[in-house]
């Protein structure tokens, strides 16, 4: 490279002017910075560093494009400049590129390797990308510039533990602890830093040190976190095995008698645990239970921990107090108990007993009961035996209760749920709103409303109903749902809109909630930087851990599992956004989704412009301004022609994080994703994972023979592969026939093969008839298994759709969702307008 | 119902159990910076699922001026409907309020209420002890006024013998 510094070297007039730019961005003194920086290009329009800074305060002043173009230059014009590769890796940082932003600060460190800020920023962009080896050394440069400095330790063993190092992580904070002088009393930032240093000698399996570390600085009351010094204190005599540790966890329980972990901790001090039934442990309980008599934990536990007539009386006595009180979480409280079918048996005998006994006691004026304890107790009832499918007897038993108390909410919506559970999402909804329209201050009653409605696929009444606890200043509801990021929402509509047959509008919502896991990853950022200063030390190193598997958690998968669906369904039908940008409704929607859409767009704008900033107002901070969507009907992205790419980028962290059983749909997600890519062996190996799960799963077989019959386009190479997964000569109908006979016709497989008859190409009316034995005799088939053969009829066009709507609509008689369109419709009037005591109160629609 | 200290990882529960019973949100950045600012004042109620039911999101008040002792605030605490009047609130006040005094020596617990929330109301003015200290007119965002309560902790510095020896530490080195 011939552009030698000496280019860079400015006259000592502009050098000052130079200064002087940096100082006036450093104060985002923009208008001023922007003038000087014209002043030095005037006489020197090549010169690289004052481009580049002139493009940061541009950037900055809101003309982001124009800067960024600047900044390129800059850099250009002077590659062996740490100032240009500093302002091009903020640029970067700000637009969230932190791996090109570390490349460029890797580039500034080259030509300045002791700059301490260039430095730090480096440091954050190696924990947010997890390059840990890289993360050491520069902290070691750090300590090594700036030893003084008490964060620069702390930062070297963090950077150590992290990278998986953790005796040089003690090493370093041992020498940072021998150092430190007059450390005031009571000082937070130490307390917490011995803790992280307790923590490292836990994992390192020293308890013994651990222990005394801990002891004699919570003696000294160095330490002032009591709770963390009794649960580290328990945890660490427990694991040393003395005798002590039964008193640590008891002086736990004195602190928290309702801790589950504090109780399961003295328990297996005695070699018990919380689960497994046996008399000592229960003796053990029931003493804590005496000891505390206002805690609840060691109460409910004693049902854990006894059987047969013991189990009995305590069930019986537990369960009257609680429906003399009234408690309505009773039964998910009891629930668990259930996997135990004897102790199911005896509960449902004990509130069947006490149905009867507190029905004479209510009947009779002098009698000894409140009427509201049978009413609690009719309540229980219809969860038990809704809980085991019986929904008619749940619904006679609240109906009883209802005629009762028509006020409670609890009746309304669990009445609801009921519905909801038999296939009647109208229903259902009708209910959830009546409990909402009794208590209509009660956001939970709303939240639980505007679900149900969504699930019935009522979006409109939805919006309405929930917009009444959002912001008022938001462009939708839907807009400050979305902003406050609620996956519970955003997932609902998501399905509501597919089930209306709004791939594209389905697709915004579960794109949403990927950018909300994005965000909260970006959240992490400058905490890396933060918790160091605050010594925050364990709750940093487990909110990285925390980070690291968010993708994991079950909003990501579902969204990113729909969505990749919905991409493969645009690949394989290319008229799809044709078919859907021509449905009227659709472009009302969309009209609507726009005109709101801008709006919005238009609030931001002017939000950003009145938000107070620390400095000038026109400073408009390095980030990109969200720009408005111009998509928001989501047509683009679904005609968008790099669909698949789209969708392996979502599915890409789940691999990561999919484990056991009910990961096979990530991996058949995989499979179809990579397959139309031409991915093959990374197709093979997916399938084989999810086979490898649950070798008899209708999803796995339906792929097997997908496979299959791709396989004389695939090379030579791989058909070992997949010979492994489909094994054996036998013909795809033979195969497809015997699997279904393995599966002595569970109802998930019936359709699987007759989607695979589908995929074979067989006559239609072959493939109608594989879909109707799932209601030929006494099969069990669920509301759901249904509908998802009649969305199946509907896709491959058969003749036989509505025989088949018509025949679900007999059999499961309490569901409306297989009433025809013209019944639905009045049901769905009836939704909004009813009222609790069935359309006697007046009509509330929001 | 369990209760105990709230990880990092209990957030996301935290951040759906605010969403569904009230209308003061706030996204995830907002709880991480409690989680790892305070990270021994916020607690959790889990059921037996180990679902978040219910929650205190609490601080120490950075506005107090130099020279103040420090105190706590409660950003936020809520319990999904099925799971109220069984004592949660209740529980979850009473440890943050003792983590509050034992690590950051907080004289007073602050928090804001609506004028017409009677359950919290009564919750806090009568079960826990809390007076009103001041009306803050169209403090929400749908214009309706707060009250501003607060309730001594010196019942816990007292129990704890943690009362300072000199009344103002400095804490912000
Ligand atoms: C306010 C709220 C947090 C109370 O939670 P909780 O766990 O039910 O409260 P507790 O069971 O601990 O109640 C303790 C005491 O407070 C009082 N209290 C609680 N709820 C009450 C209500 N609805 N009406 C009257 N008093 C009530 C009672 O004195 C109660 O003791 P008791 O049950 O022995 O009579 C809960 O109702 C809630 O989440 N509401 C929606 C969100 C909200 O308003 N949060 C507060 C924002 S400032």
């Amino acid at each position: 490279m011939s552009k030698l510094p000496n280019k860079r070297a400015l006259p000592s007039r502009e050098a000052g002017q130079f200064k002087e730019l940096l100082n006036l961005y450093e104060s985002r003194q923009l208008k001023k910075g922007l003038k000087t920086a014209d002043l030095i290009l005037k006489k020197f329009p090549e010169h690289g560093e004052t481009l580049c800074m002139k493009g940061l305060v541009l950037v900055h002043m809101g003309r982001r494009e124009e800067g960024i173009d600047l900044v390129k230059k800059g850099v250009r014009l002077d590659l062996t400049s740490h100032i240009v590769w500093h302002v091009f890796g903020l640029i970067q940082k700000g637009e969230k590129n932190y791996e090109e932003a570390l490349k460029s600060y890797t580039q500034a460190l080259r030509f300045e390797k002791e700059n301490i800020n260039i430095l730090r920023d480096a440091a954050s962009l190696q924990t947010q990308l997890r390059l840990y080896d890289a993360l050491v050394e520069t902290r070691h440069t750090l300590l090594r510039l700036r030893p003084n400095l008490r964060q620069h330790w702390v930062a070297l063993s963090i950077a150590h533990y992290l990278n998986g190092n953790t005796k040089d992580a003690k090493a370093v904070l041992e020498s940072y602890l021998s150092t430190l002088k007059n450390v005031p009393p009571h000082d937070v930032e130490q307390s917490e830093t011995l803790l992280f240093y307790i923590t490292l000698l836990e994992e390192l399996g020293e308890h013994s040190e651990a222990l005394s570390v801990l002891d004699s600085n919570s003696r000294s009351r160095a330490i002032v976190d009591r709770t963390a010094v009794s649960e580290t204190r328990a945890r660490l005599l427990t694991k040393l095995g003395t005798p002590e540790a039964e008193e640590a966890w008891h002086t736990l329980l004195e602190r928290n008698s309702d801790c589950y972990d504090y109780y399961a901790g003295y328990l297996s001090n005695k070699g018990h645990t919380l689960t497994e039934p046996s008399p000592a442990a229960l003796q053990i309980v029931s003493d804590l239970a005496a000891e505390f008599p206002r805690a609840k934990a060691p109460k409910r536990l004693s049902l854990n921990l006894s059987t047969g007539d013991e189990f009995k009386s305590r069930a019986e006595a537990y369960i009257v107090t609680a429906l003399v009180k009234g408690i309505p979480s009773l039964f998910s409280d009891l629930k668990s108990l259930y996997a135990d079918p004897a102790k199911k048996d005896a509960i449902e005998e004990i509130v069947e007993r006490l149905r009867e006994h507190y029905k004479k006691e209510t009947a009779i004026p002098s009698g000894s009961e409140e009427p509201t304890t049978y009413l609690w107790t009719l309540y229980l009832l219809a969860q038990h035996y809704s809980s085991l499918g019986q929904h008619k007897k749940a619904l006679e038993l609240l109906e009883e209760a209802l005629e009762h108390t028509p006020t409670l909410p609890e009746l309304h919506t669990f009445k609801g749920r009921v519905l909801k559970r038999a296939g009647d999402y109208l229903g259902a909804a009708r209910c959830v709103n009546d409990a909402r329209v009794l208590d209509g201050q009660d956001r939970f009653l709303n939240t639980k409303t505007g679900k149900y409605l969504l699930r019935a696929g009522m979006v409109k009444e939805a919006s309405n109903v929930l917009g009444l606890f959002t912001k008022k200043d938001a462009s939708s509801p839907g807009a400050d749902l979305e902003d406050m990021q609620s996956m519970l929402y955003l997932l609902e509509e998501a399905r509501a809109h597919e089930k209306n047959g709004h791939p594209n509008l389905a697709l915004k919502k579960y794109m949403a909630v990927k950018k909300i896991y994005d965000e909260i990853e970006d959240d992490q950022y400058d905490f890396h930087g933060y918790c160091l200063r605050k010594f925050t030390l364990n709750a940093y190193v487990r909110m990285l851990k925390w980070e690291d598997n968010i993708r994991g958690q079950a909003s990501y998968v579902t969204a990113a599992l729909a969505a990749s669906k919905i991409f493969v369904a645009a690949h394989d039908n290319p008229n799809l956004v044709k078919s859907l940008s021509s449905t009227s409704e659709l472009t009302d929607a969309a009209k609507k989704a726009k005109k709101k859409a801008k709006k919005a767009a238009v609030k931001a704008v002017e939000e950003k412009k009145n938000a107070p900033t620390t400095a000038t107002h026109d400073d408009k901070g390095i980030e990109p301004q969200s720009n408005k969507d111009d998509d928001p009907d989501g047509l683009k992205l679904l005609g968008a022609p790099d669909v698949l790419e789209q969708a392996a980028k979502l599915l890409a962290p789940l691999t990561a994080v999919a484990e056991g059983k009910g990961s096979v749909g990530v991996w058949c997600a995989v499979y179809d994703v990579a397959v139309r890519r031409g991915k093959v062996l990374q197709a093979l190996s997916a399938l084989g994972k999810a086979k490898g799960l649950d070798a008899e799963s209708p999803e796995v077989h339906v792929r097997v023979v997908d496979l299959k019959l791709r396989e004389a386009k695939l090379a030579e190479a791989v058909k070992e592969g997949v010979k492994k997964l489909y094994p054996g000569d036998v013909g795809v109908e033979t195969f497809n026939s015997q699997y279904l006979q393995r599966q002595e016709g569970r109802a998930e497989s019936v359709l699987a093969c007759a989607r695979v008859l589908g995929l074979l190409g067989a006559p239609l009316e072959e493939v109608d008839n594989a879909v109707f034995e799932l209601l030929a005799g006494e099969r069990a088939v669920g509301v759901k298994d249904a509908v998802k053969a009649l969305e199946f009829l509907r896709s491959i066009k058969s003749g036989r759709e509505e025989e088949f709507r018509a025949a679900c609509d007999a059999r499961f008689e309490l569901s409306t969702a297989f009433k025809s369109k013209e019944e639905q419709a009045v049901i769905r009037e009836q939704v909004m307008t009813r009222g609790p005591n069935g359309g006697k109160d007046e009509a509330v629609t929001p | 119902m369990n209760i105990r200290l709230a990880r990092p990882d209990d957030l996301a529960g935290m951040q759906a159990c605010n969403l569904q019973n009230l209308p003061e949100n706030y996204t995830m950045r907002y709880y991480l910076y409690h989680a790892m600012t305070w990270p021994g004042l916020s607690f959790v109620a889990e059921d037996q699922k180990g679902r978040i039911v219910g929650y205190i999101l609490a601080k120490i008040d950075e506005e107090a001026k130099e020279g103040e002792a420090p105190h706590g605030h409660v950003t936020s605490i809520s319990v999904l409907r099925s799971y109220r009047r069984l004592g949660i609130a209740k529980k979850l006040m009473l440890q943050s309020q003792e983590a509050m005094a034992a690590i950051y020596k907080a004289s007073f617990v602050s928090l804001h209420v609506r004028k017409s929330n009677r359950a919290a109301l009564s919750l806090y003015r009568d079960t826990l002890g809390f007076t009103v200290k001041d009306i803050e007119k169209g403090y929400y965002a749908d214009g309706e006024d707060a009250y501003a309560m607060e309730l001594s902790l010196a019942r816990f510095m007292i129990d704890t013998g943690t009362i300072p020896r000199r009344p103002t530490l400095e804490m912000n080195r």
